[in-house]
Parts: C-alpha cells; structure tokens; sequence
C-alpha cells in the first residue's frame, strides 16, 4: 500500500496561486475558504531582500493531532495515509481545528453556502452542484483529491502547478520522485519539534 | 465586503493567526461549567441542596446550552461520546451526562433520604468524581492543543480548578449567607479567608500560565503581547486583573463580612473569570506554520 506524500520545491514556486485556484475548483470551495495556499514572506533587509513563497496544505501527518482530540472519531487515516474527515459524523466542535498547528482546518459555516461566490445569494449551477458534498457546520481540509488519487490521478493543485513546483508520490516507494527529492535535497518537514510527522516536506 | 477580501489577501501571508473556531459560545460554556462544577463541589462540604441545586443547572443549562450554541451539528452532540480514550471533549461529556443523572440523584437524596444508605454513599461518590471531572477537563481540552502556545501548558487545568473553586467560593458566600452560613458565622469566614488564599494562588497561575507561554514560542509571545500590551490589554488588565483579583482580594483580605461585600466580591471575581475565558480564547495565535525567513538569511 502506498503510502501518499508531497515535496514542495520552493526554488520552484512562483506564488501564482494556481494551485489553490484549481483546487478551489476541483472541490467546489465556497468563498473564504482554502484547502491550500501559496503564502508569501519578505526576508533579509535592505538593499538584499528576497520574498519567498511557501505553498500549504493539510499536511497529513502520520501522527495527527486533530485524529487524536476528535470526540466523534470522524477524522481519521486511510491506510494509504490520507488523512479524513466523515462529514456525516462531524459534529463541529472545532476541537480540530484548534489542535491543528498548521491551521490548515475550516468549519464549514451553513451561511458560506448560502452566499454564493458572487455574493448575491444566489447560487450558480456549479456551486449547487458542488456544495452537495458538504455538511453544512462540519470540518473540512485537504484530502490530496481523494477521489483523484484513487483513480490514478495527481491531486488538482500538482496537476495544474505550471512550475513542477508540487511534487506528489508514495514516501514508501524508495524509487520514487517524492523519496528521490527528500533525500538528496534534504527535505524538510514544517514545524517538526510538534512531533506530527508531516506527510508534506520542503526542499529548497 | 471590502474589509473581508482584504483579509482573505492578508491570509496569504506567512504571520500569526488568530484562533476563531472557538469564541464567545465556548467561553460561556466554559464559564458555566467550571463555576456551576465548583459551587457543587463547595456546597457538598456544607449539605447546601440549594446550593447544588443552582450548580446542576448552571451546568446543564448555562455550559450545555453554551456548547449546543457553539456545535455545527448540535443534533449530533451525543456523537462525542464515542472516543473517551483519547479527546477530552469525550471525557467532558461523559462527565457531564454523569454529573447530570448522578447530580440530580444526589440532590433528591440529600432533600429527601429517597436512597439507602450504601446507595446514597454510591450516588454521591459518582457525582462528586464527576463534578470534579468537569472542574478540570475543560484545562486539559485547551492544553491538548499543542498548536497553541498560549493553552499548550500543564498550567491549564491547574488554572480551571482554581478558577473553578473560586467560583464556588464566591457563589456559595453569596448564596448560602442568609442560610446555612448565617448558622455557621465560623464557615463564614473561614470561606472567605479561602477566598483570598485561592485568588493570591490563582494570581499567580495566571502569571506563570502567560510566562510559560511567552517563553514557549513565537506565538505564545504573540499572544501574551495582545493580552497585556495591545489589542485586549485594557481588557484583560482591567476585568482579569485589577477587577478580578485586585478587588476581589482586597475586598476578602480586609472587607467585612456583609452580604453587600460579598455580593461585590462575587460579582467582581465572576467578571473577571468570564472575561478570562473570553480573552484567552481571542487572544489565542497560532505559531507561524512554515517560515523559512531564518533559513534564507543564511
């Protein structure tokens, strides 16, 4: 069984954003809401300052803070490492989202669905059809496109980053592009003294 | 609407992050459950039925219909029972739903003698371990969070007990002094010597609690700046410190023992308590998940 990870390289990144456009559209996010971000940081002073971007994502760590504090057992881990969440035992108590160290959790408030991405209240055929997926007042994240993933695909945000800049794979397979990357560049994983694990690393 | 696209630009960047997921709903619950807890656990020592009376609704009423409030899903809420192994919040409401049955049993018990007498030791033993649950959990919920240094502390539950049994305190001075105090002057000043040893001790649980997070990490610094130096600071300053222990303790250490003091007391330390629980929740950050600024100076 694979066991699913991402590379960021952010010699690579180019902070367009692309990413979380086409995931915005893959998963039918309503307005304000985020499964990833490119997030951008100036660094060092003048005259030599540089920014730098820094993609995010849920970062499907191996021992999940928010699997642990879930009252409901409504977040959980595929075996292939994916972490979950099951909308129809959800409960919304937020309990996860402020476990999360990486703030990558949203609760879905049942009045982001009612808005609409115009802001008229009225919903486009994309969003109604869209936004059935989701319960209104539960949790929701990343799930590396779930769906995609199964059926052989990359998650959207890989697929459609224009500089290669994401790179998913299985972090068991030793030949593989993801483990190839982490070891010879060094990859490092975010906020490691958290001791989560993270399935996502960082090679610069 | 211009005010909101400006914060979705202002995500975008690397930088503290508030906590919003749990606000004023949470904190109300969080109130009514550690003051209804504390006044239950006081009233035991005295056999104070109203008392404890008082304590089962707050809970059931104040902190149950504070987390229904709070909940996406509160037709769901009894879901949360499903994982007592390992999250607090399970804990909590096993706690709750036992205090709730064994509580009750306890109160008809002690006002009637309905129970034998094994019995009646089996029924209060229960709602007692569980009203004691409900005193601390709350802390242990907030610490578990190891996301946020502010709560991420061992000092977190010490700080729910300790704000729990001043509560107590000061509601049982407050309710049980034309009653079963008025019959015992000695109780009567004994709780309020409690009362100011418990506000000097809780004092300084506060103080180590913001220490310990100021020195934690970025975010906990962070947070500690909002509560004493920035945007919450004429808050917390003013109802959590100066009304809530300043007053309050003045007023225990050297006030007489009327019901007007008392009144003043109680009402003094229960504001700054309720703004604590609010302010801790706001000023509540996130550390910065990935910088690499310190990498790049290099």
């Amino acid at each position: 069984m694979a066991k699913w990870g991402m590379v960021f390289d952010l010699k690579r990144c180019i902070g367009c954003n692309a990413c979380a456009v086409a995931c915005k559209q893959e998963n039918s996010l309503p307005y304000g809401v985020f499964f990833t971000k490119t997030l951008s940081e100036e660094v060092g002073e003048f005259p030599t300052t540089t920014r730098v971007y820094i993609p995010t994502l849920c970062n499907h760590c191996e021992d999940a803070p928010c699997q642990r504090v879930c009252p409901t057992g409504a977040t959980y881990t595929r075996p292939d490492g994916i972490v979950m969440v099951d909308g129809d035992k959800c409960i919304g108590c937020g309990s996860c989202i402020v476990a999360c160290p990486y703030d990558q959790r949203t609760r879905l408030e049942p009045q982001m669905l009612e808005r609409g991405l115009f802001g008229n209240g009225k919903l486009t055929p994309f969003e109604l059809h869209g936004y059935a997926r989701f319960t209104p007042g539960t949790a929701v994240k990343c799930t590396f496109c779930h769906e995609r993933v199964d059926a052989g695909l990359q998650p959207a945000c890989v697929a459609t980053c224009p500089t290669n800049a994401r790179i998913f794979g299985d972090l068991d397979d030793p030949g593989s592009t993801v483990r190839r990357l982490i070891q010879e560049r060094r990859g490092r994983q975010p906020m490691p003294e958290r001791n989560t694990n993270p399935r996502v690393f960082y090679i610069d | 609407m211009l005010s909101n696209r400006l914060q979705i630009v202002d995500d975008f960047r690397v930088g503290f992050r508030a906590q919003k997921a749990w606000g004023g709903s949470m904190a109300t619950a969080f109130f009514f459950g550690e003051a209804g807890a504390g006044l239950f656990f006081i009233s035991q020592f005295f056999g104070f039925v109203q008392g404890m009376a008082v304590a089962l609704l707050m809970v059931l009423i104040g902190k149950g219909g504070g987390h229904l409030m709070h909940l996406g899903r509160p037709s769901r809420g009894w879901r949360a029972l499903a994982r007592i192994g390992s999250s607090w919040i399970s804990r909590g409401l096993f706690a709750i739903a036992m205090f709730a049955v064994f509580g009750g049993l306890h109160i008809l018990d002690v006002s009637g003698k309905v129970l034998p007498e094994g019995l009646s030791m089996l029924v209060r033993a229960v709602a007692v371990a569980a009203c004691l649950v409900i005193m601390v959990y709350q802390g242990f919920a907030m610490s578990h969070s190891s996301s946020i240094s502010l709560w991420s502390t061992g000092l977190m539950p010490i700080t729910s007990l300790t704000y729990s049994l001043l509560a107590g305190t000061m509601l049982m001075l407050v309710l049980g002094y034309d009653s079963v105090l008025a019959e015992q002057p000695d109780a009567l000043r004994m709780l309020k010597l409690a009362a100011a040893g418990l506000l000097l001790y809780g004092f300084v649980v506060i103080l180590a609690m913001l220490h310990a997070a100021k020195y934690g990490s970025e975010g906990g610094q962070e947070s500690v700046e909002l509560l004493l130096k920035r945007d919450f600071a004429k808050w917390f300053v003013s109802l959590v410190i100066l009304v809530g222990f300043v007053l309050t303790g003045l007023l225990a250490a050297f006030g007489p023992t009327s019901y007007g003091v008392m009144l003043t007391m109680a009402a003094a330390e229960l504001t700054g308590y309720y703004a604590f629980r609010v302010l801790v929740f706001k000023a509540a950050t996130y550390d910065p998940a990935v910088s690499f600024a310190a990498h790049f100076r290099r």
